[in-house]
């Protein structure tokens, strides 16, 4: 069952690119589109077959492929992968979905988007570790190429820049999961059984710090997100929003899965200077994307904070911490591919970036009104305004890392004001103001670019004010990976902070008006 | 039918969001056939529905309990997020001024906005609004309170942008949104610490827990620091009143409703959240303190503002201080009622400026004069606005403020004094401006100044038959005071305050041989300070935002070209090593396996040297 979300892209991968007759743009576009509707549908029906009960693994797939290396073909889903199978299978549809005529090369290009799918799926999907490595790393060569043949003017050096960080991070992770095979002596790479280790606490912390800066590469985290900037700039929209909607994703995955799975007792000796190193990421994130004059450049910086809010999570590892990483990585891939496509498809009419050429878009007739709109409205999703998605995630994380780490969370909520900062100054300078009458000439946007950023909308919108939707799938796993995680106490803050006192008498009974 | 309206009492808030989305596809961009007026007709229409629901249910509920009902909206982990409705009759009092608030001010917007092809999107958040308020006073959870004060706070920076064209309009948006969302943020902060203490976010189990918890008071003061931030914010209190200036380049239709209840918004979370407030008295000092530096400073700073909104603006702010005065002083039923008083009369004050300045043109206060003649129906709304707004016997505020100032005067007659000093400058600051453009001579823009037509006329003479039957209202709550209070020192006092601030403000400014803009020889750096609101926009300038600005510039550089630079730097390194080693490549076998044994070696005296 699991089989079909991996090979169905595959095939159409192969289909589109291997086709011997020629295909219009059309007609590719409408192939592609097929696929991608089958694997959203696919998803859908296996959220039908979850069993929201059960914290482990599901719909398990096993056939034995190189036992005697310990890796074999295994799939399952658990309350982590499946929220973001969905995301990918989505964001792949509505990258498809939104490209238009004047893309050069579509077949390869769907090709590829399918083949960057199918792997990722195959990422979630893996339960051994070996098997894992395998697709993280399939999924590169094709980024490469997504990037470097469709960016913009820089996309050689931010696709080799990508390339080599990725490899880089690919090494570390494989090193990783040797080390942990060699040193804890197991039969194989599956997950259950990597996860029995019982190595002394030295060992773990070292293999856990290989790991956390392979994940931190991908996802990525301060200091190794040189790469993000440019990468997501370069990249075109569709592109950029699969990268940052749902590659960066993989980052967040092996967080979970691998460090914090894994890991459990180094993890938690490691969790206050993790959670530190959560706000550093935030705020370096936020201030850095202050100061951009690139509205897309703006954006991709705003990833690198957003991400922040889910090693802050995991570093707490409360149940609901953990849910509200696990909806930060599905509402920030949301809401991240709302803003590359808004973004772009302002780049596209408007012709350029700049935060001081842009202006007054949000009129109604001359202007891009309905992008615009859709622009506030993406902002201030990314800025955390409650009834949209992203609150509700980050809200979660919040309110689950603040028994732990009352400091760092609120250091962190001074990020999602800095958030606001940066949106405000993004909307105002593009989406307000006088527009330009002697270059306001803009092409009309059509019906096609516009419903993506509708269908994102109406996710982000209904998850924000329904939020079970979000969140019920991913609870059972989040109070399994809790429980086997040694749980933390109140580091940073004096411990009289969230302690009730006993039987200490209030004192402002003197006061005759209180 | 009474039950059918009880039970439906959470449908309130929805019919303002129905009409806000359907006033959406009256936007210029979607329709073009009819124009954009049917939103917002659809929006006063669904705005009679909500307020007539109101009606029912407060009738329906009048003289019984008050009730809870509780819809789940988020259950995970150990958290479980109710929304708890409460129903009582001071909610659906609440909602029922706010509906009928809103319904006039949208009927009055019919008419200002006449000429805008904005309605769509105006309407649409007037609709939000007018849902956010109605959810807020109906909910009883700090927390859902919290998430509509954001929402709120995206629509008061869409609202005020709604002018997007103008560069006053841009940064006074921004600022709207920028400041109140700091107190949202320190308010989310008291939300997210006051859980692990209480294990609840319902204000009447907050306060339940309030009256028998042990915290420790040092706890309980950062908490009630962090909370009191958010309606601070919401109720432009220094330091965080700046936006509510900069607020008035909105449109003024939605003026109306943010300088009568949407700042209130503040003053009802505050009045619920009195009895954590309680558990320590820094806390209260703070509030206390705030209130009063608010409704000093405001009132003086209202006397020195030239533009009409403006010179109201900082009088809200001084109003919501005293609300905070009163919550600080233990009186919450007063400050609620004091706020009852005011959003009606300064509804009405707005309306009729708004008036004048529709076809007036101006909103410079220098430019005003001698429209008694012209303008008789907005002089007078200006007026009853004015006595009702200040401790004039017999509308709505007097009895309140006289009861607030008694209560007070018993443990801090101080605080009592300066209450009624505060009402002086008030009846000062709104005495000149009623002099400035009723009295005098007609200048230039006012020689042509005729009454308004009926979609502004009809919303402000109903408000303004309703400002005059405000105490009437409160005697059938039974929140009238005993009438002798008007011959208690206090109350003397008060009316007194009224008659020197009136007296003096029409001595000065209805007076043909002083000259104006009045010029004050000696003290002009003081009336610079004042009119340029302390200057509160240079402060921030020179400290938050520099602060934000220069710490943003730093981060980006250090990113471009500390680690980027070195990242590049590794690159540039190993291109470079490769260019310099392909030299030595020279082809000749001997070198190779010269190479050989050359590096065994050197691995073996790594290898030995390290043991």
């Amino acid at each position: 069952m699991l089989s079909g979300l991996l090979w169905i892209p595959i095939v159409g991968a192969t289909l589109l690119g291997f086709w011997p007759g020629s295909l219009t743009f059309q007609q590719t576009r409408r192939l592609g589109l097929v696929f991608a509707t089958g694997l959203t549908v696919w998803t859908v029906f296996l959220f039908g077959q979850f069993d929201l009960t059960q914290g482990g693994l599901q719909m398990r797939e096993f056939m034995p492929w190189i036992p005697m290396l310990g890796m074999n073909y295994e799939l399952g889903v658990d309350g982590l992968s499946l929220p973001l199978l969905a995301v990918n299978s989505g964001l792949t549809w509505i990258a498809i979905y939104g490209t238009g005529e004047k893309l050069i090369r579509p077949r390869l290009f769907y090709s590829l988007l399918l083949l960057v799918n199918g792997a990722v799926a195959g990422a979630f999907l893996a339960q051994n570790a070996l098997l894992f490595f395998l697709f993280y790393e399939i999924e590169l060569v094709p980024f490469y190429l997504l990037i470097s043949i469709w960016g913009g003017p820089r996309r050689g050096y931010a696709a080799i820049k990508f390339l080599l960080y990725t490899a880089v991070s690919g090494i570390l992770m494989l090193a990783g999961f040797l080390g942990l095979f060699w040193l804890a002596d197991l039969p194989s790479f599956d997950y259950q059984t990597l996860q029995s280790q019982v190595l002394p606490l030295g060992s773990q912390m070292v293999l856990l710090l290989t790991l956390l800066v392979a994940f931190g590469i991908k996802i990525p985290l301060v200091p190794f997100h040189t790469w993000l900037p440019d990468a997501y700039t370069e990249a075109s929209a569709p592109v950029a929003m699969i990268l940052g909607g749902v590659l960066a994703k993989l980052g967040t995955y092996g967080l979970v899965r691998f460090c914090l799975g894994f890991f459990p007792d180094a993890w938690s000796a490691l969790a206050p200077n993790l959670s530190i190193w959560a706000v550093v990421c935030v705020l370096g994130g936020a201030f850095a994307a202050i100061a951009q004059k690139d509205i897309k450049r703006m954006v991709a910086y705003s990833s690198v904070g957003h991400m922040g809010y889910v090693l802050l999570g995991c570093a707490a590892a409360t149940p609901l911490s953990i849910v509200g990483a696990i909806a930060q990585m599905v509402s920030h891939g949301f809401v991240l591919a709302l803003l590359f496509h808004l973004v772009g498809v302002i780049e596209e009419k408007v012709g350029t970036r700049e935060l001081d050429v842009l202006n007054g878009l949000l009129n109604p007739i001359r202007g891009l009104p309905m992008i615009s709109g859709l622009l506030i409205l993406g902002g201030m999703a990314s800025a955390g305004i409650p009834g949209l998605v992203a609150f509700v995630a980050e809200f979660l994380v919040f309110q689950g890392s603040y028994s732990i780490f009352p400091l760092q969370t609120i250091l962190c909520v001074v990020g999602t004001g800095l958030t606001a900062v940066y949106f405000v100054i993004l909307l105002n300078r593009t989406c307000f103001g006088k527009l330009d009458n002697k270059t306001a000439y803009y092409p009309q946007v059509m019906g096609w670019e516009q419903t993506p950023a509708i269908l994102l909308t109406l996710v982000i919108f209904i998850l924000g004010v329904q939020p079970n939707w979000l969140v019920k799938w991913s609870e059972p796993f989040s109070y399994q990976l809790s429980t086997h995680t040694p749980q933390l106490v109140s580091h940073w803050i004096p411990p009289v902070m969230g302690k009730k006192l006993e039987n200490t008498p209030i004192m402002i009974a003197e006061d005759p008006l209180l | 039918m009474s039950h059918f309206l009880l039970n439906t009492v959470g449908w309130i808030p929805l019919y303002a969001l129905i009409g806000s989305l359907g006033a959406l596809p009256w936007s210029p961009g979607v329709t073009r056939k009819t124009g954009p007026r049917p939103a917002g007709y659809i929006n006063a229409l669904m705005t009679l529905l909500a307020f007539l629901h109101s009606l029912g249910a407060l009738i329906a509920i009048w003289g019984q309990s008050a009730y809870t009902v509780e819809v789940t909206w988020l259950q995970v982990a150990d958290l479980r997020l109710g929304i708890p409705i409460m129903v009582s009759s001071v909610t659906l009092g609440a909602c029922l001024l706010v509906t009928g608030l809103n319904l006039l001010a949208q009927i009055f917007g019919f008419g200002y906005m006449e000429m805008d092809w904005g309605w769509a999107r105006f309407y649409a958040l007037l609709g939000l609004f007018e849902g956010g308020m109605c959810a807020l006073v109906l909910c009883d959870s700090l927390f859902f309170s919290y998430m509509i004060l954001e929402i709120l706070t995206l629509g008061t920076y869409l609202l005020v942008g709604l002018w997007f064209n103008q560069p006053l309009v841009v940064t006074g948006a921004r600022d709207a949104f920028l400041t109140k969302r700091v107190g949202d943020l320190f308010l989310l902060m008291g939300v997210l610490a006051i859980y692990p203490l209480t294990g609840t976010w319902n204000f009447s189990e907050l306060a339940q827990w309030a009256e028998t918890a042990q915290v420790d008071p040092a706890l309980m003061t950062w908490v009630g620091l962090a909370l009191l931030a958010g309606p601070m914010g919401k109720c432009a209190q220094f330091p965080l009143h700046l936006w509510l200036d900069e607020a008035m380049e909105g449109p003024l239709p939605s003026t109306i409703l943010r300088n009568s209840v949407v700042v209130a918004t503040g003053a009802w979370v505050l009045v619920k959240l009195e009895p954590v407030f309680a558990l320590s008295p820094t806390v209260h000092w703070v509030v206390i303190g705030i209130g009063l530096v608010t409704a000093i400073g405001g009132s003086l700073v209202a006397m020195a503002q030239i533009d009409i909104k403006r010179a109201l603006s900082y009088s809200v702010s001084a109003y919501m201080g005293l609300t905070f005065i009163a919550v600080g002083c233990g009186q919450p039923d007063l400050a609620l009622q004091l706020v009852l008083t005011y959003a009606v009369a300064m509804a009405l004050l707005v309306m009729s400026v708004g008036g004048v300045i529709w076809n007036s043109i101006t909103q410079d206060l220098r430019q005003y004069g001698g429209l008694w003649s012209r303008r008789p129906i907005s002089g007078l709304s200006f007026v009853v606005g004015a006595v009702g707004m200040l401790a004039c016997p017999p509308l709505g505020t007097f009895w309140v403020l006289v009861q607030l100032a008694d209560q007070i005067s018993v443990y801090y007659p101080w605080l009592a004094a300066l209450l009624v000093g505060i009402n002086g400058l008030t009846a000062f600051s709104l005495m000149r401006v009623f002099s400035l453009i009723w009295g005098g001579k007609p200048k230039q823009m006012t020689e042509r100044s005729p009454e308004i037509h009926w979609p502004m006329a009809l919303p402000m003479t109903i408000l303004l038959g309703f400002t005059v039957h405000v105490p009437m209202l409160l005697a059938s709550w039974n929140l009238l005071p005993d009438f002798q209070l008007v011959t208690h020192p206090v109350g003397i006092l008060l009316i007194i305050s009224n008659a020197v601030g009136i007296g003096l403000a029409g001595l000065i400014f209805l007076n043909e041989r002083i000259q104006k803009p009045l010029q004050l020889r000696f003290i002009t750096d003081l009336q610079d300070l004042l009119a340029q609101d302390f200057y509160t926009q240079q402060l921030y300038r020179a400290s938050v935002v520099w602060v934000v600005d220069w710490i943003s510039q730093a981060v980006a550089y250090l990113d471009r070209v500390l680690v980027d630079g070195l990242v590049n730097l590794v690159g540039v390194l190993s291109v470079f090593s490769g260019q310099t080693l392909k030299y030595t490549v020279s082809g000749q076998s001997q070198l190779y396996l010269l190479a050989i044994p050359l590096g065994v070696i050197l691995i073996i005296l790594v290898a030995f040297g390290s043991i």
